[in-house]
């Protein structure tokens, strides 16, 4: 009897995995069409040459002013916006080398970082992302919006970022703005 | 002994013959004294509806009682600065409590509230002291012999939201406050000094240190049909030096660049209102369909309420105007009703986390939030029974 009830429950569970493994293949399956039209240009240009570098912009919190100051870097070119905008959020990670803050945990890991419909650059940080964060609107606005405003000032692709953490998505960053929506650069937090 | 008993035999007969007809029930009325930092409040507590008169006799307050069902008296004991004791008593058929002060220098502030029902009467040391700060029309406290009783379906909800609580503190404050544990008491100040000075129902999304869902604090608003929404939060960021007060709407943070738009709109009052109202028809019909968008159509009031409160705040604390802001806030996205979102201070500066949990900074606080509403109730005065 119990047997059988477990059965019960092993079956469905198993098709409800098979269903979801579909449906994420298949949702995965239209990024790469997408990423042709978009990453043409890095690709011929890394194609010239393997230790080609791009200068970004990366913007990072000025204790003066509170808004975000740039700061030049210089990272590998890559044969991809995703590739590309993966080593900026790294360097962002690791920090400012100018004394400005970075308003990211120290422990937060990148994921990945994908391309999808709309020029939405999707970033999946590790759950340090969120845990660690120190909560408060401010800083979580800070946080946002120093990935946002880096990535979409760098790779015209990218219009906008969904964020992920560990895979999933969450209600809010650490109590207060809401991850459910996309979100666009907003130039107000910059100082320049 | 057994005189007493045929005593106790009789009373209840004669109670059975003069016990109310059988269609009458027992309402039990309960009495409650409590001291508050500049007030005393006694509250008088029915399941249903009582018709309630005051009068003044020197340092008596009587509270006459009418009801047609039969009453239970209950009586909390009184210990309180300005209450000496309360009695009941009868007079023409009628229930009075006799409210004895300690003094007859006393004004007092009568109102009610509904489900339950309670009259609730606030007493204040000195004869000469002034009416209440603000008043709104048509529901003042009334003041004198009549407490205003207003119809249940006129009774419109504030719902008062303090900000985390139980396992999710928050924000941390260099010495370890936490943001659950200030936005609490500031929201009960604002309870308190909403409930005596207006005629609203007040709702609180939690009233302790528990964990509440955003969304059920979302829905607990839209359930009570409420006319405000605010939800009271302490700051945090990075940069330690960021202080002063700061009140939110939410941002639509919508990917369709016409929202957008509307959205990061920098806060010119006059060309915010102009670019919501060309989109509020469109956002009218997007509101049935999408829940979690509920707060966009009424992105324009709630953009007046913050304007209204940061006001207040920046006059009470002498700050630079600050401006209103936007942030796409989860808790405010899904309300179906004007809400706005305080930042009382910053708990990552050290001095703002030490006035933080001051009492004289969280009155201030609720104060400030409390004069902001007033002055948009005044603007936007409420319809009976939405």
């Amino acid at each position: 009897m119990p047997r059988r009830r477990l059965l019960l429950l092993v079956v469905p569970g198993l098709t409800l995995c098979l269903a979801a493994f579909f449906f994420f293949f298949q949702n995965r399956g239209e990024a790469p069409r997408e990423l042709k039209d978009i990453s043409v240009p890095p690709e011929t240009a890394s194609a010239a040459g393997e230790d080609e570098t791009r200068t970004v912009v990366l913007y990072f919190l000025s204790d003066q002013d509170g808004l975000l100051h740039p700061e030049q870097r210089t990272i590998p070119a890559g044969p991809a916006v995703e590739w590309e905008a993966r080593r900026l959020i790294e360097e962002l990670i690791k920090g400012s080398r100018t004394g400005l803050i970075s308003p990211l945990p120290p422990e937060s890991e990148l994921r990945q970082v994908f391309m999808i419909r709309g020029g939405t650059a999707v970033v999946d940080f590790s759950k340090e992302f969120a845990d660690r964060h120190p909560s408060g609107s401010t800083a979580e606005m800070t946080t946002i919006y120093c990935l946002v405003n880096s990535l979409t000032r760098n790779f015209s692709a990218i219009k906008q970022v969904f964020f992920l953490v560990n895979g999933n998505e969450r209600e809010t960053l650490n109590g207060h703005i809401s991850l459910a929506k996309p979100f666009l650069p907003l130039r107000s937090l910059i100082a320049e | 002994m057994a005189k007493r008993t045929r005593f106790l035999t009789v009373l209840l007969l004669a109670g059975l013959i003069l016990s109310p007809l059988p269609g009458q029930q027992t309402v039990t009325v309960r009495v409650q004294v409590r001291d508050y930092a500049d007030f005393t409040r006694l509250t008088l507590e029915s399941s249903s509806r009582l018709d309630t008169r005051l009068t003044r006799t020197g340092g008596i307050l009587e509270i006459h009682v009418d009801s047609p069902d039969s009453l239970r008296l209950r009586t909390a004991p009184v210990s309180s600065r300005l209450i000496r004791s309360v009695a009941w008593g009868r007079s023409d058929g009628r229930h009075v409590l006799s409210v004895v002060l300690r003094s007859s220098d006393f004004t007092y502030n009568a109102f009610t509230a509904s489900r339950p029902f309670q009259l609730m009467v606030d007493f204040k040391e000195g004869e000469a002291a002034a009416p209440p700060p603000v008043r709104k029309e048509g529901a003042a406290p009334k003041s004198a012999a009549q407490p205003a009783v207003r119809p249940p379906s006129g009774v419109r909800t504030i719902v008062i939201d303090p900000g985390h609580g139980g396992i999710e503190p928050g924000a941390k404050g260099r010495f370890g406050t936490l943001e659950k544990d200030v936005t609490l008491p500031i929201a009960l100040k604002l309870k308190a000094v909403i409930e005596k000075n207006l005629s609203f129902r007040v709702v609180m999304t939690r009233d302790k240190d528990m964990a509440v869902s955003l969304e059920s604090r979302a829905a607990l608003a839209n359930n009570n049909d409420a006319m405000l929404f605010i939800s009271i939060h302490a700051n945090g960021s990075y940069k330690q030096s960021s202080h002063g007060s700061e009140t939110f709407f939410l941002s639509l943070n919508a990917s369709d660049e016409d929202v957008r738009r509307l959205a990061y709109f920098e806060n010119t009052q006059a060309e915010l209102e102009g670019h919501i109202a060309a989109q509020e028809e469109e956002q009218d019909v997007l509101r049935m369909i999408l829940w979690d968008m509920a707060q966009s159509a009424y992105i324009r009031q709630s953009s007046r309420l913050a304007e209204l409160i940061q006001a207040e705040l920046n006059a009470l604390l002498g700050t630079a105007n600050r401006g209103i802001k936007q942030a796409p806030f989860k808790v405010l996205a899904e309300v179906a009703c004007p809400a706005v979102l305080v930042e009382a201070a910053f708990l990552s500066n050290p001095d703002e986390e030490r006035r933080l949990l001051n009492e004289e900074f969280q009155n201030n606080v609720a104060l400030a939030i409390y004069q902001g509403l007033v002055n948009y109730i005044r603007l936007y005065p409420p319809e009976g029974g939405r």
